[in-house]
């Protein structure tokens, strides 16, 4: 429901606000740093970011053939499109997550004075911490170490930091709008439209054999230039239009997010409003239990909206870049990642309060352990098996080793995502409601931390079997995901007998159920 | 249902309960009779909520011997949730899940369709009597506290069962849920079922049912008739027992 603006909206108070939203923030950072459970383990982490930004930031520079003009000078002249890849891909994880992380959660935040201002400033500070986000901006600074070897580095490194704090910045701007207008009236129409919109005219740009054109022009070129000669004039220039930029950017985003925060969230409404039609009685117990999380799952926005994304973003990346099958392989890994942190690395939290009912009733808690398995799973496939048949449109026709080691590929990395995110939901229970579009189902640091491992194994899984798409005969990826899905296999039956314990099982219901 | 010798539903000696360093119930002893309602009154943090988990099957006791309907709870709990109907203290619904969702996942697993093949109509007239029959097929989520306490009354008593427990089933109900949930505990107890009410809510308590236990500091401090603990005397009692 829109509201009016009020009378304490004048312009005269706007600074005034401004600055206690700030202060505010600062307030909700202490309060949700006192509630990270391990604080050295926090620690570490923190040292150790600051130690592998640092590196990634230099040693490039200092490794054979850095600011040449082989190899080096190729990844200089791409730089402009990473550049804007990177702002791109924080477009879209901020569009998707309704405009990003919240540093309190909505229920417990409605009670306090929170002004959405607050809420927009954690958002940004929240943004990185996100593996996506961490990854693109350490393959940026380490591409820039390397293309520019050691001369003038650290003055190129200062412009690249602003760039992501520039991106990040715009793209919450863009997010808010974005939802501000899904709120709206035909909002949701609107943003799909535009969104296809989007993706056709990219589709059209890569289909004309334009697409490399106009990447060769985009303004990022430059920030490019700005960074080739050191401390300079141009240096100046740009370092000082980057800051500029920020923030603008930072200040106008408020806008967006007050306007955003006045309206109902409509995708939320519809789910909570609608008529769902009786069906028939499920013919098993598993069935039953099956069809109860199947609805958890693909009734809640954050899952559908995220679900969207990852199936559809890198499909469409890969269609757009005419990505071979062998290298297709990469692709199942980073969506079915994606997708157990929607809800699998916390899976019991699908029943929120209501796993104290659902533990009263009379079925074998194997059989739970079981469904919910089973729903991630199918969820997982459901996401890779459309982001591959996106992938494959303009991929010709695959020889039966490359298709083999895909379908492996599958297989190995869900039961491998299923297996992880299983076990964390027993190891570390959150009581998270999963209503709204910017929740996780786990705080933001552990989230990293899940997105690290994940992305790691299952990256690594992929690069094994695109290698093995090579060989002619299809039939030694069988013979290799065959001890991949055993050991994955063997983690997932022992992370089930742990849930089978009557103790274990309660400590992680109550927790779940607050 | 194998009753123990002495016929009582519900048997708790010695019941400790501990979530790694807080013990959460220290010694609670009780007993509670078939046709009979027995409220478990006292503070937040006396024990209650912990106590009704253990009794549904939810929560394993850390010590103690605790049988419900014959059953153990910690050899059978399958058994135990069978005979059991719950109603948590809090939430107690799936977020995402309609009412005949969440009554269908009952029947299925608890095998109505087979042994009561008009579950559905008597799952119809408790939404109806709890006045959620227009609502049978939207998602909890979007439930006040009071509807979501409702259902779970509904969702406990579906099946009729030889043990009603309920926790806190009045909290933020209004005036027509409470009519109807003092009838539903008067309905099982006409049956011959076990009901325990627990509450902080002395006159409700004396309300529903003939016994009331007294729980304070996860121990059983006093049992005694409704009679004796309602009116402005069972007020003053209560409070004494309270401190």
């Amino acid at each position: 429901m829109p509201t009016a603006a009020s009378w304490t909206d004048r312009p005269g108070r706007s600074l005034a606000e401004a600055r206690r939203a700030v202060v505010d923030v600062g307030h909700l950072v202490r309060f949700r740093a006192g509630t990270v459970r391990r604080r050295g383990s926090a620690g570490w982490f923190a040292l150790g970011f600051v130690a592998l930004t640092s590196a990634v930031a230099v040693v490039p520079a200092y490794t054979p053939g850095a600011g040449d003009d082989g190899r080096a000078f190729d990844l200089l002249l791409l730089l402009p499109t990473a550049l804007a890849g990177f702002f791109g891909l924080a477009v879209v994880s901020a569009v998707a997550s309704g405009g990003g992380r919240e540093l309190l959660d909505r229920d417990p935040g409605a009670v306090l004075p929170v002004s959405p201002t607050t809420d927009h400033l954690g958002a940004l500070l929240l943004a990185p911490l996100n593996i996506a986000w961490l990854l693109q901006a350490w393959l940026l600074l380490g591409t820039t170490a390397y293309a520019l070897g050691p001369s003038g580095l650290a003055a190129a490194q200062v412009v690249v930091l602003l760039w992501l704090a520039v991106a990040t910045a715009v793209a919450q701007v863009v997010a808010w709008t974005f939802e501000g207008v899904r709120r709206g009236n035909h909002g949701i129409a609107g943003v799909r439209l535009v969104t296809l919109t989007l993706l056709g005219l990219a589709l059209g740009l890569q289909m004309a054999d334009a697409l490399v054109t106009v990447l060769d022009r985009l303004p990022t070129r430059r920030i490019v230039l700005g960074m080739l000669d050191g401390v300079s004039g141009t240096w100046a220039l740009t370092v000082a239009t980057l800051l500029v930029v920020l923030v603008l950017a930072v200040a106008l985003g408020a806008v967006p997010a007050h306007i955003a925060a006045r309206r109902t969230p409509r995708d939320e409404q519809r789910v909570e409003s609608g008529r769902y039609a009786a069906r028939r009685l499920p013919r098993s117990d598993l069935a039953a239990l099956v069809r109860t999380d199947r609805g958890s799952v693909w009734r809640a926005v954050p899952m559908r909206r995220g679900i969207a994304v990852l199936a559809i973003g890198p499909g469409a990346v890969a269609l757009l870049g005419d990505l071979p099958w062998s290298t297709m392989t990469v692709l199942p890994g980073l969506v079915a990642s994606g997708g157990a942190l929607l809800f699998g690395v916390n899976a019991w939290c699908l029943d929120a309060r209501g796993g104290l009912w659902r533990e009263s009733l009379p079925v074998a808690p194997g059989t739970v352990f079981t469904a919910r398995a089973w729903v991630l799973a199918e969820f997982l496939v459901a996401a890779s098996t459309l982001t591959v048949l996106l992938a494959a449109v303009r991929a010709g026709v695959p020889s039966s080793a490359e298709l083999t080691a895909l379908v492996c590929t599958v297989l190995v990395v869900t039961v491998q995502v299923v297996g992880a995110g299983m076990r964390w939901s027993d190891q570390r229970p959150y009581a998270v409601d999963l209503r709204s579009a910017r929740a996780t189902p786990a705080p933001p640091l552990t989230m990293v931390g899940y997105s690290t491992r994940l992305a790691v194994s299952t990256t690594l899984t992929g690069l094994v079997f695109s290698g093995l798409a090579r060989v002619p005969a299809w039939e030694v990826s069988v013979l290799v995901a065959v001890p991949f899905v055993c050991w994955s296999l063997a983690r997932l039956v022992r992370t089930r007998a742990l849930w089978v314990d009557p103790a274990a099982r309660a400590r992680v219901v109550m927790a779940v159920a607050g | 249902m194998t009753l123990p010798p002495d016929g009582h539903p519900v048997q708790v000696r010695d019941l400790h309960v501990r979530f790694g360093e807080v013990e959460a119930v220290t010694g609670v002893d009780l007993v509670a009779e078939a046709g009979h309602a027995t409220a478990l009154l006292g503070r937040n943090g006396a024990g209650k909520s912990t106590t009704m988990r253990v009794l549904a099957g939810v929560v394993p006791p850390t010590s103690g011997e605790v049988v419900v309907a014959g059953h153990d709870v910690r050899r059978d709990p399958i058994a135990v949730k069978r005979a059991v109907g719950y109603c948590p203290d809090v939430g107690g619904l799936v977020p995402r899940a309609t009412p005949w969702e969440h009554l269908q996942l009952s029947a299925r697993l608890r095998r109505m369709h087979r042994t009561e093949p008009g579950w559905d109509q008597r799952a119809r007239d408790l939404l109806e009597r709890f006045e959620l029959g227009d609502v049978a097929h939207r998602v909890t989520a979007g439930f006040s506290h009071g509807m979501g306490r409702r259902l779970s009354v509904v969702l406990a008593v579906l099946h009729e069962p030889e043990v009603l427990l309920l926790d806190e089933p009045f909290d933020g109900v209004d005036p027509i849920g409470v009519e109807a949930t003092m009838a539903a505990i008067d309905d099982a107890r006409a049956r011959g079922a076990c009901v325990l009410v627990s509450t902080h809510l002395r006159e409700l308590a004396v309300e529903a049912c003939s016994t009331v236990t007294v729980l304070r500091g996860g121990a059983r401090v006093a049992t005694a008739s409704a009679t004796e603990m309602s009116g402005e005397e069972g007020a003053r009692a209560y409070r004494g027992l309270l401190d």
